[in-house]
């Protein structure tokens, strides 16, 4: 039956309801995909809603046009990404194919199809938004869903209205609510992906391991927030905020990148302030974690205890420089608990003098003067200070936007041009002292942070990006900031207080406490919450979520029963709910119902054209020993049933009860009948 | 021994409860959790398959959003599988009577559908090679529904398995029940396409009349009287408000008895063809309003007019075994 109904022509009502489904799931689309895709995709869904489906998708242009035209868009797509088979290109292709399918439909088999590539289309939103706004722009594609699928059903007889046709599902929808909390609560969730690298979200904001002039400073522009931080106890000064990064030795003459040693490293010693925090860290599709300088020990979970840390606990491990790697790629949301310790020092590794002297041949200008300088100078220590106090002394100016560098990028920054970021100016600084003959390298990280003072709570922004230099001096790393030198305002009080008022600085980077910048810190601290609370949710934040109810390590499969029970629950609830309702109604009739089973039972069914008590007389000739009892129920029944609505009501109700409890069991009717 | 004794009615037990096969359901029949199934409808698995794709993809890029979106997609199938239920669940259905039919073609059964406290919508009733009935019933009323079962060949045609159903709220879920009325009809033998002339009387007896024109011609009218057969109420008259009167025929009425003879046919005649001629004859009488007499082998109907004889008397021809 249900079969046959599936090939129903589509009539307006319902493919206007699928086209409110298809524009709920492609609009927040919008600025994700190609505008020409986001333009045609559309238009197809608007022309199928407004136009009459003859003049679209007749005869020839149904069969040829329109898969000529899907070609069309998936060639067009290729061409200009430059690959098909990945998930960005095949979101776009679905936006457009959509589109296509609609102008084509006719049945309400096409329909079904429709929903389903809607519905999928939807999700696909949250590949490039987990926003607040991204959840509500969520909301009205179920709905749409809801009332596509109650109009694709079919209402027989008149016309409904949109608001009607609503209802039903926007009923379910809160009806399935606890079900669907409970299942985001408990259904297991995985720490890495099933297939593939989900970590082909494009060019992401962080840093990389890679560093070019104008790498950092690019980054700088960004608001985007990197991580953020709570701090157990009192956040450090902001001249200890150095959250150190990747760490860069490798030098071409032009660009920094890593070295790669299978070498892990040993903890800084413990000379300065301990501090614990707890890191809730941006997904940025690579492999580090960022800790203040210097990390004290290996991240964890937070909600572990110290003393239960062991192997499998291990998040990430400590590389020879000092980086921690996560051992996954942090492409979803990371919270992890950290301990630091400010000012500590670094043992050097084996190797470490060796490797971080390497030096190009390039930049010869740079190396002469170095030698120069330390010829001069009876220490390295000296020696170091008198560099400083060069960037220092010197008019170097510390800018967004230094000049281009042509050949030699370190000679014509240090000696023609001397307008540099961060960047610049701890690659010239460990060049220096590599000609100089101390091993030196870069690191890169953040630099600063903001407290929410809204949310109590640290927001380090791309913004606060930052390279500075490590200098091996008596076998220890020793911290250098060169841009410290330079403008000591840097350090002090971030980029907006450093950077002169021409240069372009992202609006949050300023200072000043606007009503304005309020308002974000606000919003974010509501968005920091959606992070952790929504967002994040992975499979640590559920297991700790678990074990606040006493469910520790459970096994999916545990979690699977548990679910499968409170969905009993759930059901019995709202099928309960409507049962209570109806027993109210009409008690009197269910009792007689019961007794008219009873007596059919026992052979003597009632008659459709039989009233209550006409049957009753019938029964009680049947059955004489229980006469009276037979037209007592009958009597009350038709009182109650049909008489007028008075006052005795509910003693004749207890009668009725009473009389059917006492009525015998069909057995007994059938063997007392002789 | 005494298992396979038991066997067997254990299994016919369970066929009954899940089938339905046999017509055990006597008075009204409420429909409980018992006797309603539920699955998905293909458009109800594909909405789920679609789901299952959206879950894998919300765990391999781990989506917290499109864990919620599915979730709450999810929800609302599952609440719509409960409100399939609670649609059918409490509604009644009770036998009420059969109507008529000629070998050929279709009876309609009626059956009582009750609502219950609750409003219905999109039941549809349908018995089991016929049309579909589809029926919106608001909370506390009951409606009369009529499903129609094609009526092959003459004799008693038993209204079967009914089968009650609802997609209803989203289509996502087909909901059904089974129930099996005791409910039996009567269907009449196809009337013979052309027969011959209606007989005067006993072939061969004196008592032969002359031939009656097979077409009256209209009299005029007389008081209405009751029982007269509907088909001969002056209706135009009754609208315009002049009165009931009843139409008279040239030469009908007791002008001449019919009497209709199972020995009076050709010997050489089937049976299924004397009974087809014997109905086609008792139709033509009563067009002609002529009373008329039968006499089948082993049973004899006396002289009478009007529509329970004439039900009595094709009730006969149906059921007639020879």
């Amino acid at each position: 039956m249900s079969t046959k109904k599936a090939a129903l022509p589509l009539t307006t009502a319902q493919t206007y309801w699928l086209a409110a489904l298809l524009l709920c799931a492609q609009v927040p689309l919008w600025v994700n995909v190609l505008p020409w895709v986001a333009i045609a995709g559309t238009g197809l869904v608007v022309a199928r809603a407004l136009l009459p489906q003859r003049s679209l998708a007749a005869g020839k242009s149904r069969t040829v046009l329109l898969p000529l035209l899907a070609l069309a868009v998936a060639v067009g797509i290729r061409v200009q990404l430059g690959y098909f088979l990945a998930r960005d290109p095949c979101v776009e292709f679905l936006y457009v194919l959509v589109g296509i399918k609609f102008i084509e439909s006719r049945s309400t088999r096409d329909g079904t199809l429709l929903i389903c590539l809607g519905l999928f289309l939807a999700v696909t939103q949250f590949f490039y938004a987990q926003t607040i706004l991204a959840a509500l722009l969520g909301l009205p594609t179920l709905l749409a869903l809801g009332g596509a699928l109650a109009a694709l059903r079919g209402a027989s007889g008149q016309p409904v209205s949109w608001t009607a046709q609503l209802a039903v599902p926007a009923r379910l929808i809160v009806q399935g609510i606890p079900l669907a909390a409970l299942l985001f609560v408990l259904f297991p969730r995985l720490a890495g992906p099933l297939w593939g690298s989900p970590a082909d979200a494009g060019a992401r904001t962080g840093l990389s391991e890679r560093m070019a002039p104008g790498s950092i400073s690019e980054l700088s522009l960004s608001d985007a927030v990197a991580f953020r931080v709570e701090f157990r106890g009192t956040p450090p000064a902001p001249p200890d905020r150095y959250w150190r990064g990747p760490v860069l030795a490798r030098f071409n003459g032009r660009e920094w990148s890593a070295l790669f040693r299978l070498q892990t490293g040993t903890f800084a010693r413990r000379e300065g302030p301990v501090i614990d925090y707890t890191v809730t860290l941006e997904p940025h599709g690579k492999l580090w974690l960022f800790a203040l300088e210097h990390p004290a020990a290996l991240p964890r979970p937070p909600a572990d205890d110290a003393t239960t840390a062991g192997p499998l606990n291990e998040i990430a491990h400590l590389t020879f420089d000092q980086q921690l790697l996560s051992r996954n790629t942090v492409t979803q949301t990371v919270r992890y608990t950290q301990r630091s310790v400010l000012r500590g020092s670094v043992l050097a590794m084996a190797g470490d003098a060796t490797d971080n002297l390497q030096l190009p041949r390039d930049n010869a200008r740079t190396a002469a003067f170095a030698r120069e300088l330390r010829a001069r100078v009876d220490s390295d220590q000296a020696y170091i200070a008198a560099v400083l106090d060069r960037f220092h002394n010197e008019p170097y100016v510390y800018t967004l936007a230094p000049p281009l560098l042509g050949q030699d990028p370190v000679d014509a920054f240090l000696f023609d041009t001397r307008r540099g970021f961060c960047e610049h100016y701890a690659g010239a600084f460990v060049l220096l002292l590599r000609a100089a003959g101390i091993p030196a390298r870069v690191v890169t990280g953040y630099q600063g942070g903001e407290m929410n003072p809204g949310g109590g709570y640290m927001i380090v922004r791309q913004s606060d990006a930052h390279a500075w230099a490590e200098a091996l001096v008596d076998g220890h790393w020793q911290r250098f900031d060169p841009t410290a030198a330079v403008a000591p305002s840097r350090i002090e009080g971030g980029l907006g207080a450093a950077l002169p008022n021409s240069d372009q600085v992202p609006y949050l980077a300023r200072m000043e406490m606007t009503w304005f910048k309020n308002l974000r810190l606000h919003w974010d601290a509501i968005n920091y919450g959606w992070q952790r609370g929504v967002v994040g949710f992975n499979i640590d934040r559920q297991r700790d979520l678990l074990s606040e109810f006493g469910v520790d390590n459970a096994h999916p499969l545990q979690l699977a029963l548990m679910i499968i029970g409170m969905a009993c629950f759930w059901s019995l609830a709202i099928l309960g709910i409507s049962k209570l309702r109806r027993d109210s109604t009409d008690e009197e009739t269910a009792l007689w119902r019961r007794a008219c089973r009873r007596l059919a039972r026992a052979g003597l069914a009632r008659r459709p054209d039989e009233g209550p008590l006409d049957f009753a007389d019938r029964a009680a000739l049947r059955w004489p020993r229980w006469s009276p009892l037979l037209r007592r129920i009958g009597e009350s029944y038709a009182r109650l049933h049909y008489g007028p609505r008075q006052a005795g009501r509910a003693a004749l109700l207890a009668q009725l009860r009473t009389s059917v409890d006492a009525l015998p069991g069909a057995r007994q009717l059938k063997t007392g009948s002789g | 021994m005494s298992s396979a004794l038991t066997a067997p009615t254990l299994a016919s037990r369970w066929r009954q409860r899940l089938w339905r096969v046999s017509p055990a359901d006597l008075d009204l029949v409420v429909l409980r959790h018992s006797r309603i199934y539920i699955l998905p409808t293909p458009r109800g698995l594909a909405v789920i398959a679609t789901l299952t794709i959206m879950l894998l993809t919300s765990m391999n890029y781990a989506l917290a959003l499109g864990y919620a979106l599915t979730f709450l997609a999810g929800g609302m199938v599952a609440a719509a599988l409960l409100a399939t239920f609670r649609n059918l669940a409490g509604l009644s259905l009770s036998p009420m009577v059969a109507g008529e039919a000629f070998a050929g073609g279709c009876m309609d059964f009626t059956l009582s559908l009750a609502s219950g406290s609750r409003d219905r919508t999109g039941i549809s009733v349908a018995a089991r090679d016929g049309a579909a009935v589809i029926a919106d019933l608001p909370a506390g009323a009951t409606r009369p529904v009529r499903v129609t079962v094609p009526a092959l060949r003459r004799g008693r045609l038993p209204l079967g398995r009914v089968t009650l159903a609802s997609d209803f709220p989203l289509g996502l879920w087909r909901g059904w029940a089974y129930v099996h009325f005791p409910l039996t009809a009567s269907v009449y033998p196809a009337p013979e396409a052309s027969p011959p002339a209606l007989p005067t009387g006993r072939q061969g007896s004196e008592a032969r009349r002359a031939a009656q024109p097979s077409d009256a011609e209209l009299a005029g009218l007389r008081d209405y009287v009751n029982g007269d057969p509907p088909n001969r109420i002056a209706w135009k008259a009754v609208a315009r408000g002049a009165g009931w009167y009843t139409k008279q025929f040239e030469g009908a009425g007791g002008s001449g008895a019919l009497e209709l003879d199972w020995a009076d046919l050709p010997p050489a005649l089937d049976v299924e063809v004397r009974l087809s001629r014997f109905t086609a004859w008792i139709l033509a009488a009563e067009r002609e309003a002529r009373a008329f007499s039968m006499r089948l082998p082993g049973k004899e109907l006396p002289q009478g007019q009007g529509a329970g004889h004439r039900r009595s008397a094709l009730t006969a021809l149906a059921l007639f075994e020879p």
